[in-house]
């Protein structure tokens, strides 16, 4: 099918032009059409859109006024040119261009691309452009109150939190607290949160002679604009900001090879620099205007020894966001054809990765800044380093060989080592600040291998042996059975090795010259060493982790996974595909772990997929193609709603809980095109897509059914959306090189989803209304969250090849 | 010791590495591809005067196959300018053989035709060329392992797409194979592929790499994600372990219903790992999102509405992920 994907109208314009002047039937090539070809493609985009524009623009601007395209390929005895010019003047615009003249190549490219997150976004904090953010005093006041200790502010700044009751929210209060609407509605500004990604690069090949030549690429990428980012001080507390970007990354690859029909050797440098000109976040508190102090010493003050939970927090808190960083590779590659029948491949790459910025102060509360509290708590007298001081070295060692010693097989061995060597020294956070608000301080707990409270850096050694042996079977295709072993050394996960042995057999075939089969099963089987909780008495545990817990991208697992393609093509112009995927992973408990005890965490996953498909093209004019898929996705994880010991909820297996989620996604996809019809004069394409999704939450165990029957658990909604778009592009042309053209795009977004807060509530369990809202129970957002749109876009071009 | 054996590992691989190339440097330019395929990719320049033995010149082809001289022409096999591309060597019979033979006749004596021959042997015809930069590591890769055939994807003749593909895009050509996988761009958080700013070749080069699953850059799937989301390479002062591991643990860079392509909905995709004490394995359900400050774990970021830093934190107070 070929227009299967072809959906947002910037396609349907590039390739119905391009293909106009390019198309060839496989079997019957037409005359050539000249080595060059240039199209102009100018109109008027106009449209409508109901709904949440962002999302219906996403990475594209669609706003009315000229659109246009241009494009020239020019190819002469002694040149090869390219040059092509999109959306010009728009966020999505982008240019390129290319030449040749055979020795020499010069490739350059510019292009945005934005991400637009919400138009008129309700935004409360006032910033800066570098990432300080602020309220007004008088209104942090009215919710702080007049004594700074007590919750007895006159005006609601988040709800649930302390300001105008209930400063705690439940069944009963949750009505009030919902109703009292925060002071800082009244001083919602409507602004942009979208972000804007450019690129420029430009990249330079000269073949010296046939056998070497070098390449040297420089890019460099530009994000600026905003994107929806949370900055919280407790529990009840959560803030959502549109945090400044501004960032650039340098970066510079440079090559060269040898070649010759024997083999290849390259060498080849990466280097890559990141700059954030925005690496602090400073924001106000929106129910704090002083510093919390109740005038205690510590531990019971002056900050709030409680704070971890009822936000009597600093009247500023301050986050680190992204630090610069570089990184440089180097490599090596090679290519060997070592007998007439065998090709040994490999490259050795070596990467170093640094990251050295300022560290931000342990914070600047001044109830925790005072000379008492750092006696308590000495340690936050002073950073344990100034900078980071992050560093990661990597190594990554291939080698590939294959050999045909006959011509019915085919011998391949794959053997990888990647190395992630963080060096990184650890950093000391035994002491400190939590929220900005509460200094608090880890005690160590000699049950795990790491000293509580410093920071663990991960390292991780793979290395991967994967072998394969193919088997021909004449004209009836080939099998393939194959081994593959990959092994994870790790520090600081819970399993310190980890083995996965697979499987696998696959089947080849193009039958009769009409049916295609490709068929995999793969079986694995991963299992661990060296769990870290394997010594430790079950029942007790170290405090914070379940001893049934696995980690699922590590733990113990089986896994059964298939695949198949299969296509015919019974006739001529009828052209007819399934293809199938299904992946079930089954994790296990360690064999430390008692028979019969407790397992947490994702216990299993089952993903499928099915998509079948036909393509039908009657004559050279008309092409008609369709296709419908289904996923299925199922999840079934289990938790234990406890806390630590000796708390008797930490081993009661009542409070076990289950979630199942399930979703399913169809998937539906149609195209029919005319093509060079009305004596090659016209061009018609019509294009729908629909995809859906209803993703539901299955809840069960003894916990839920404890919630149950005191009607203390609702069940959640299924979250559901529907995604449909319709595109139609029409072209005359008058001569064959002046024509016009007149494309029609339709798109209409539908979902519904809990966790979108509109003005009414949350979307499963209200009437969508569109309009967001941006103070629910514990929290200050900024209205982002999946919304429904409708639109439509109209263009009308004149065409001129040349 | 270990750290020694690593490293020593390293360097035998290397030295390996160098002294196939080395040694291939020093090799005589002699044929290498299958029997019965043409070898005109190593006497360019002479090919260029006159047609060698068993030659007949294009002009001779089109003869009888009109028009296929033209299909090329405008492709950048047809650049003469460049004195590696096939029209500025033996012109069809660069690929396709010596056509002395064929031309005497035609009916009993066929020239080489890629779709009728093994892939192996297909694709060593298109190798003598195509042996070097994203193509040289095909030796090897998943695809060749498949006996995908060069032109099970690219048409010299008939292409419609870029880079010779048969298909009008990259998207259109990999579904071929991986309609599965392509629907998900259908899904409502993707990243912009269907809109034209991405391709599938933007993080995978099909023809062989030193990554895991053909990707294109770095050599593990977290460098490939970070050479261009670069503000999350860091490395951090404090680390997130599945940041570390891959990616893809957490996010279906092909495409997903659930926000920022995460695999799962939050908060229950951190509930898959974070079942421990306290809030984490607390039941998030409708009663707690309509009647409690909880709320704030459940709807927006959900957990990320206060674990903000969950790629790695830079600030001192960093280690839950919080500043």
């Amino acid at each position: 099918m070929r227009a299967r994907l072809v959906s947002s109208m910037a396609a349907v314009l590039l390739a119905s032009a391009a293909v106009a002047g390019a198309q060839t039937p496989p079997t019957k090539p037409e005359p050539a059409a000249g080595p060059s070809l240039g199209v102009v493609d100018v109109g008027y985009r106009g449209g409508a859109t109901d709904g949440d524009e962002a999302r219906f623009e996403r990475y594209r601007d669609l706003r009315p006024g000229v659109a246009t395209w241009f494009a020239l390929d020019k190819q002469t005895d002694t040149f090869r040119a390219k040059a092509e010019a999109f959306n010009v003047g728009y966020r999505d615009q982008s240019y390129s261009g290319y030449f040749t003249n055979g020795a020499l190549s010069v490739t350059g490219a510019f292009d945005s691309i934005p991400l637009n997150y919400l138009y008129d976004a309700p935004l409360i904090w006032t910033g800066d452009g570098q990432g300080r953010f602020t309220l007004p005093a008088a209104l942090r006041r009215a919710v702080e109150g007049p004594t700074n200790v007590a919750n007895d502010g006159t005006a609601v700044g988040v709800p649930c939190a302390p300001g105008a009751g209930p400063t705690t929210c439940n069944a009963t209060t949750a009505g009030q607290a919902l109703a009292a609407r925060s002071i800082y509605n009244t001083i919602i500004t409507p602004g942009d949160i979208a972000v804007k990604r450019e690129i420029f690069d430009v990249k330079v090949g000269y073949i010296a002679t046939p056998a070497f030549g070098f390449t040297v690429g420089y890019q460099s990428t530009g994000r600026t604009g905003s994107m929806p980012w949370n900055a919280s001080y407790a529990f009840n507390n959560a803030n959502q900001l549109p945090v400044p970007i501004d960032q650039r990354n340098n970066e510079l690859r440079v090559g060269t090879e040898w070649v010759n029909a024997k083999g290849m050797v390259r060498v080849d440098y990466w280097g890559s620099y990141f700059r954030n000109d925005i690496q602090t976040l400073t924001w106000d508190n929106p129910i704090r205007a002083t510093d919390y102090n109740n005038g205690l010493a510590p531990p019971l003050g002056p900050y709030d020894p409680s704070g971890y939970s009822n936000g009597n927090g600093p009247a500023v808190g301050q986050a680190a966001l992204w630090p610069s960083n570089t990184l440089n590779s180097f490599g090596l590659t090679g290519m060997y054809k070592a007998l007439p029948k065998t090709t040994v491949n490999g490259n050795v790459q070596l990467t170093y990765l640094r990251q050295n910025e300022a560290l931000l102060p342990w914070s600047l509360n001044t109830s925790v800044n005072n000379p008492a509290v750092l006696a308590a708590f000495p340690g936050l007298r002073a950073l344990p380093r100034s900078s980071a001081e992050a560093s990661v070295n990597s190594l990554n060692a291939l080698v590939n060989a294959t050999s045909r010693p006959t011509r019915y097989l085919t011998l391949q061995a794959r053997y990888r080592y990647n190395k992630h060597d963080n060096t990184t020294p650890h950093f000391n956070g035994s002491e400190y600040v939590r929220f900005d608000s509460v200094p608090e301080e880890f005690v160590d707990d000699p049950a795990t291998t790491h000293i509580e409270g410093y920071s663990e850096y991960f390292q991780i050694t793979r290395k991967n042996l994967d072998t394969n042996a193919t088997f021909g079977l004449h004209e009836y295709g080939s099998i393939r059975v194959g081994y593959a072993n990959e092994q994870f050394d790790r520090e600081g996960r819970g399993f310190s090795q980890v083995n996965e042995d697979t499987l696998r057999v696959a089947y080849d075939a193009t039958l009769f010259q009409m049916v295609t089969v490709r068929a995999m099963f793969d079986n694995s089987r991963r299992r661990g060493d060296g769990y870290i909780l394997s010594g430790i008495d079950y029942e007790a545990g170290p405090a914070g982790t379940q001893p049934g817990l696995r980690y699922f991208d590590e733990a113990d697992r089986n896994r059964a996974k298939g695949a198949l393609v299969l296509s015919a093509n019974p006739v001529g112009p009828l052209n007819l595909f399934v293809q199938l995927a299904t992946t079930r992973d089954t994790f296990l408990a360690d064999e430390s772990i008692p028979v019969g005890r407790e397992q947490f965490g994702l216990l299993s996953q089952d993903v499928n997929a099915v998509v079948a498909g036909v393509d039908f093209n009657p004559n050279e004019i008309v092409h008609l193609g369709a296709s419908v898929g289904r996923d299925t996705f199922d999840a079934l994880q289990k938790s234990r709603n406890a806390n630590p010991p000796p708390d008797p909820t930490w081993t009661d297996p009542a409070r076990n809980w289950t979630l199942d989620n399930n979703e399913v996604v169809t998937t539906f996809m149609a195209n029919l095109d005319f093509e060079h019809f009305a004596n090659a004069k016209a061009d018609l394409h019509f294009t729908y897509e629909r995809n859906d999704s209803d993703n539901a939450f299955n809840y069960g165990g003894p916990r839920i059914a404890a919630l149950q029957s005191t009607n203390a658990f609702i069940a959640l909604p299924n979250v559901v959306n529907e995604w449909q778009r319709l595109t139609a592009d029409a072209k005359y042309y008058f001569t064959p090189a002046v024509g016009v053209g007149l494309s029609v795009w339709y798109d209409k977004f539908d979902v519904t989803d809990w966790a979108t807060i509109d003005s009414n509530g949350p979307q499963g369990f209200n009437a969508s209304t569109g309009v967001p809202r941006i103070d629910w129970l514990g929290g200050l957002m900024t209205g982002y969250g999946n919304r429904p749109y409708e639109g439509s876009r109209v263009f009308a071009r004149l065409l001129y090849r040349f | 010791m270990r750290r020694f054996g690593n490293w020593a590992l390293a360097l035998a691989t290397l030295l390996a590495t160098a002294s196939v190339g080395i040694t291939a440097l020093a090799e005589p330019q002699t044929s290498a591809s299958p029997a019965g395929v043409t070898q005109a990719t190593a006497t360019v320049a002479s090919a260029q005067q006159a047609p060698a033995s068993g030659y007949v010149g294009a002009e001779t082809c089109v003869g009888c196959h009109s028009g296929y001289d033209g299909t090329v022409a405008r492709t950048k096999h047809g650049f003469k300018g460049n004195s590696r591309t096939p029209m500025a060597q033996q012109g069809c019979e660069s690929c396709h053989g010596p056509g002395e033979a064929h031309a005497s006749d035609p009916e009993n004596v066929k020239p080489v035709q890629f779709d009728k021959v093994p892939a192996t042997q297909a694709n060593a015809q298109c190798q003598t060329c195509h042996n070097r930069g994203e193509h040289a590591l095909w030796s090897g890769s998943q695809h060749e392992n498949r006996n995908v055939k060069c032109i099970d994807c690219h048409s010299v003749h008939a292409s419609q797409g870029p880079v010779l593909m048969r298909a009008k895009t990259q998207q259109l050509t990999c579904a071929k194979c991986h309609q599965t996988i392509a629907n998900k761009q259908q899904r409502f958080n993707h990243m912009p592929v269907r809109e034209g700013k991405m391709a599938c070749s933007s993080c995978h080069n099909v023809h062989g790499s030193v990554n895991v699953k053909l990707l294109r850059a770095g050599t593990t799937v977290d460098q490939s994600c970070t050479s261009c989301h670069t503000e999350k390479r860091g490395p951090f002062l404090w680390e997130h372990a599945p940041v570390v591991d891959s990616c893809t643990t957490c996010h279906d860079s092909h495409g997903s219903n659930n926000d920022r392509i995460l695999v799962a909905k939050l908060p229950f995709l951190c509930q898959r790992c974070h079942v421990t004490s306290r809030h984490p394995p607390t039941v998030y359900e409708g009663l707690t999102l309509q009647t409690s400050g909880n709320a704030n774990k459940m709807f927006g970021k959900s957990c990320a509405n206060c674990h903000q830093q969950v790629h790695g934190s830079n600030h001192p107070n960093g280690k839950y992920f919080l500043r």
